[in-house]
């Protein structure tokens, strides 16, 4: 029997294949910003002076960097029950994309930090800044600054990976598609959309990022 | 309570997944990175020909997530006659997968030598393949080794999504005893533990690589 490409497929479950950009457009904008967070405070405690920190943060990045997200999101969902923790699958996809890409965001920040040059922070001092502002004001927004195209990657492999929360039952795009595909067998209809799909929100991202970057950029 | 009696009994089971898990990433790192350099040297080509259909494959297998591609083959090749086990479509799943990544950074490399290398080559009568052979490759090959295992660290976890569309692997083999003892945890906590004895020293060698690297040793 040979298959026979069948584009109404694709008009007909269009409103359906939205519905999961948007939960894969939700979770990712959430993780991207939370996620932000982590790494920030993950790159201040592994350049921390404070031994225990610098631990405590490079225990945090090699132990979410070097095992599977996959594991993490089943860990999270299936496993902290058994701890008397119950996450609903949002709640638990959602803590596991943060965790994963906030681990890879501290190794990209804590480069940041060290690029911005010594001096700053002396200058900062010699104005009178205590440390909390000078973190705020003087280091961090060159550290920003700095690591943007290298946390742009991140946020990228982050939607990619979004689509590992179907596993659990969220219904974004992967899972839209994976559900309608054992509902009608017109696989090819139906994953080529979602790949034209996911093809589209990461070439957005990527303008948006190089919009962002250049507007941060150093003016010369 | 956490129960160890649990991990102990199921141990071997879930080495015998290891077996798979480190079967399948070699597979994979293999192919992947073979095609990956001829996908790479597309992509540098002068010839539209080569450059145009090496770009279509390393964007759509870089820029969409694997479990997509993945259930691509696993559903849509049998829709065309062709009938694949759960592990072949994992490898050839992934080994496209891992391909794109790999060329992409074979280009990275290559486009990143200073442009008088060329020049130079040219300059000297060599034509472009004893350039290629002679001057570019071994020093962008250089510079690829460090990104390539960090590749290789992704594609080793990234084993774990074969499991998804059921093939045998460390991921499958935790499952599996998971639905027939309900101890979620424990047996997910010492997959991790033994996908982390897999990769750490991996990662941990890439690192120290790379900062002989920047530090012009």
């Amino acid at each position: 029997m040979s298959y026979q490409f069948d584009p109404s497929v694709i008009v007909k479950f269009f409103p359906l294949f939205l519905k999961g950009v948007w939960l894969t457009v939700e979770i990712s904008f959430i993780s991207i910003l939370v996620g932000l967070v982590f790494g920030i405070a993950g790159a201040v405690a592994r350049t921390s002076p404070v031994k225990i920190l610098r631990f405590l943060g490079a225990a945090y990045v090699e132990i979410f960097r070097n095992t599977p997200l996959l594991i993490q999101i089943f860990i999270v969902y299936f496993g902290l029950p058994e701890l008397g923790l119950k996450l609903s699958p949002y709640a638990s996809g959602l803590t596991a994309l943060i965790l994963y890409v906030g681990a890879y965001n501290v190794e990209v920040i804590r480069a940041g930090l060290e690029a911005v040059p010594r001096g700053q922070k002396e200058a900062a001092m010699s104005l009178g800044l205590n440390g909390v502002q000078t973190f705020l004001h003087i280091i961090l927004p060159q550290t920003v600054r700095i690591s943007l195209p290298a946390l742009g990657n991140n946020w990228v492999a982050l939607v990619k990976n979004s689509s590992l929360v179907s596993v659990i039952g969220m219904e974004e795009l992967t899972f839209i598609t994976y559900d309608l595909n054992a509902l009608t067998f017109r696989s090819f209809e139906l994953f080529g959309t979602a790949t034209v799909l996911y093809l589209v929100l990461i070439f957005l991202l990527i303008n948006i990022q190089t919009f962002v970057e250049k507007r941060f950029a150093y003016k010369t | 309570m956490f129960d160890t009696k649990v991990i102990a009994d199921n141990f071997p089971y879930l080495l015998s997944g290891v077996k798979f898990t480190v079967a399948l990433a070699c597979l994979v790192i293999l192919i992947g990175t073979f095609l990956g350099v001829i996908l790479g040297l597309m992509q540098v080509s002068r010839s539209r020909l080569a450059r145009y259909p090496a770009n279509l494959i390393v964007e759509i297998t870089r820029d969409t997530p694997l479990i997509m591609q993945m259930f691509f083959i696993f559903f849509g090749l049998p829709a065309l006659g062709i009938k694949l086990g759960t592990f072949p479509s994992a490898a050839i799943a992934m080994s496209l997968f891992a391909a794109g990544n790999a060329a992409e950074i074979v280009r990275g490399a290559i486009d990143s030598l200073p442009l008088g290398q060329f020049d130079a080559a040219k300059s000297l009568g060599m034509n472009y393949v004893q350039m290629m052979v002679h001057i570019i490759l071994p020093q962008a090959l250089r510079r690829m080794i460090p990104p390539m295992m960090g590749l290789f660290t992704t594609l080793i976890k990234d084993t774990s999504l074969a499991a998804i569309i059921g093939a045998f692997e460390l991921t499958r083999a935790a499952q599996e005893i998971i639905e027939r003892t309900y101890r979620s945890l424990e047996i997910y906590l010492v997959a991790a533990a033994l996908y982390f004895l897999i990769c750490y020293p991996l990662s941990y060698y890439t690192r120290k690589v790379e900062q002989r690297r920047v530090a012009g040793v």
